[in-house]
């Protein structure tokens, strides 16, 4: 073998190895996403009013990717940030029915079905997307024990996160539903959820 | 024995810098870019966490993915290694070569471009992987290996001076490199143009799948083939150029740059077929890096035998 056929067969298992770690790396990192999405706890029992005066409780959540979120209709800093972001996540995933949207107001005394279906116009465009009030006592609650998301010093005192839940129930993450990045991740990792199954 | 120490420096740095191209797309493939949020640490720490313990306070937890993580830290890690490798280099040239003014300027380019691009990497990832700054890294990217390449190719001709005697060379060939590099160019741009869009549109809607985001795009994406295919006519006339030229590197060179050309159409209509397999999008970037290096190669190998 002249010295160029030998450089070239080196050449060729070189970029050969480069190709199997390639592999072996974009394998691992799909994988990676998956096993990122870990398990908090199950999602408790709760029950609580939509603005069409339907009642919602923990079965609805069943066979659905829902995304949870603590707001007030008063709130100026983080909730309209909030829910811009939700909206905007209602809109790309509109094609999906396997999604849907929840937020649980944190000022039920303000916040009457008539304020919250106001504030809903606002932002959703679906009717996947439930705007839920209960009493006072029930929603601190279901946030502190129920989502293990803070919930001193309400309405204000109120978590910024996204909950992400999965068809079976389960809590698998939290978002700061503030933060552009952490919606990037909320969306990938809904797609991850939506192509598992 | 300065030549040879300046031409071993400047194959170093062109070899890790292509590894460096090739781990950068494997970065974005693998969907990686934003495995570290901070920069130039990841997570607070010089050394990637490796449990969210490790974690401080201040930095959110949520993207936190040790795989991702490492992957992104590994290209981070080897461009600092070829920074090392490109100062190191340019620490000859400014030694040795101050009187080569080819050598000496295409040098300190070298080490700009270097820098300039591992900064560029951290509003890569303050922009969040915004499309049109990461094309960006990676057209800085292609201008460092053409330095290199460039340098590598001037650095060799130092001291093997009676290789390159018998080149028969004429306008018309110097020309058609020269419009063959821009074509190229050109061509990675259309097709940093089509992932860009493909990102774009894959943002607002995340349910497309692969092929779905291809149709989606508008005809303009029919522009990459059409020049990918040209491309392809225009290397067959390059070899027919070249056919009485017995030097045997050139010669190798182009009929190397005509299989690239041939090859990287083949994993472009495989990406058509299969939805963008991820290793497939890896090599067609890969190979279309290398050929913006070879044509420079190829050039200065006949450059030479002009200018005497």
């Amino acid at each position: 073998m002249n010295s160029l056929n030998k450089k070239l067969v080196i050449a060729f298992f070189f970029i050969f190895m480069l190709g199997s770690f390639g592999f072996y790396v974009i394998d691992k990192a799909a994988k990676s996403r998956i096993d990122n999405i870990g398990f908090v706890g199950k999602v408790p029992s709760f029950s609580l009013t939509n603005i069409d005066g339907k009642i919602i409780t923990e079965k609805n959540l069943n066979d659905k990717i829902s995304i949870i979120s603590f707001i007030f209709t008063q709130c100026e800093g983080a909730c309209p940030i909030m829910s811009v972001n939700m909206a905007t996540l209602q809109e790309r995933f509109s094609s999906s029915k396997d999604i849907q949207f929840l937020s649980i107001t944190t000022d039920p005394d303000f916040d009457t079905l008539d304020v919250l279906n106001q504030y809903s116009t606002n932002y959703s465009k679906n009717d996947n997307w439930f705007f839920l009030r209960g009493d006072i006592l029930d929603v601190i609650n279901l946030s502190e024990q129920g989502f293990f998301l803070s919930a001193a010093l309400l309405p204000a005192g109120h978590s910024t996160r996204f909950v992400l839940v999965d068809k079976e129930l389960n809590i698998r993450k939290y978002y700061e539903g503030t933060v552009e990045s952490n919606i990037f991740e909320l969306q990938s990792d809904i797609v991850t959820l939506l192509n598992q199954g | 024995m300065t030549n040879k120490l300046f031409f071993r420096s400047a194959l170093i740095s062109t070899i890790l810098s292509y590894l460096l191209i090739f781990v950068g797309g494997l970065v974005r493939v693998s969907g990686s870019g934003l495995g570290c949020p901070d920069w130039p640490k990841c997570f607070g720490r010089w050394i990637p966490p490796t449990s969210l313990e490790q974690i401080p306070a201040h930095i959110d937890p949520t993207a936190f993915n040790i795989v991702l993580a490492w992957i992104e830290y590994g290209n981070r890690m080897l461009g600092v290694i070829v920074g090392i490798s490109i100062l190191l280099m340019t620490a000859i040239a400014i030694i040795y070569f101050r009187n080569n003014s080819k050598i000496f300027y295409s040098s300190l380019l070298s080490l700009f471009l270097v820098i300039a691009n591992g900064g560029l990497g951290a509003i890569v990832v303050s922009s969040i992987l915004n499309p049109f700054i990461v094309s960006l890294h990676m057209i800085l990217a292609l201008f460092l290996v053409s330095t290199l390449s460039y340098l590598t190719i001037e650095s060799y001709k130092l001291f093997n001076d009676a290789k390159f005697t018998n080149i028969h060379l004429s306008k018309k060939i110097s020309l058609s490199l020269i419009c063959l590099w821009i074509f190229i160019f050109v061509e990675i741009l259309l097709g940093t143009g089509i992932r860009t869009n493909i990102e774009l549109i894959a943002v607002d809607n995340p349910l497309l799948s692969k092929g779905e985001l291809l149709d989606a795009l508008n005809s303009y994406k029919y522009l990459h083939s059409i020049l990918g295919f040209s491309l392809l006519f225009f290397s067959m006339y390059l070899c027919f150029l070249f056919k009485d030229d017995f030097f045997g590197l050139s010669k190798l060179l182009v009929f190397f740059i005509f299989g690239m050309i041939i090859f990287q159409i083949f994993l472009g209509e495989l990406m058509i077929f299969f939805d963008l397999p991820q290793l497939v999008r890896l090599f067609h970037t890969w190979g279309s890096s290398w050929l913006v290096g070879i044509i420079i190669i190829l050039y200065n190998t006949l450059h030479y035998e002009q200018s005497k």
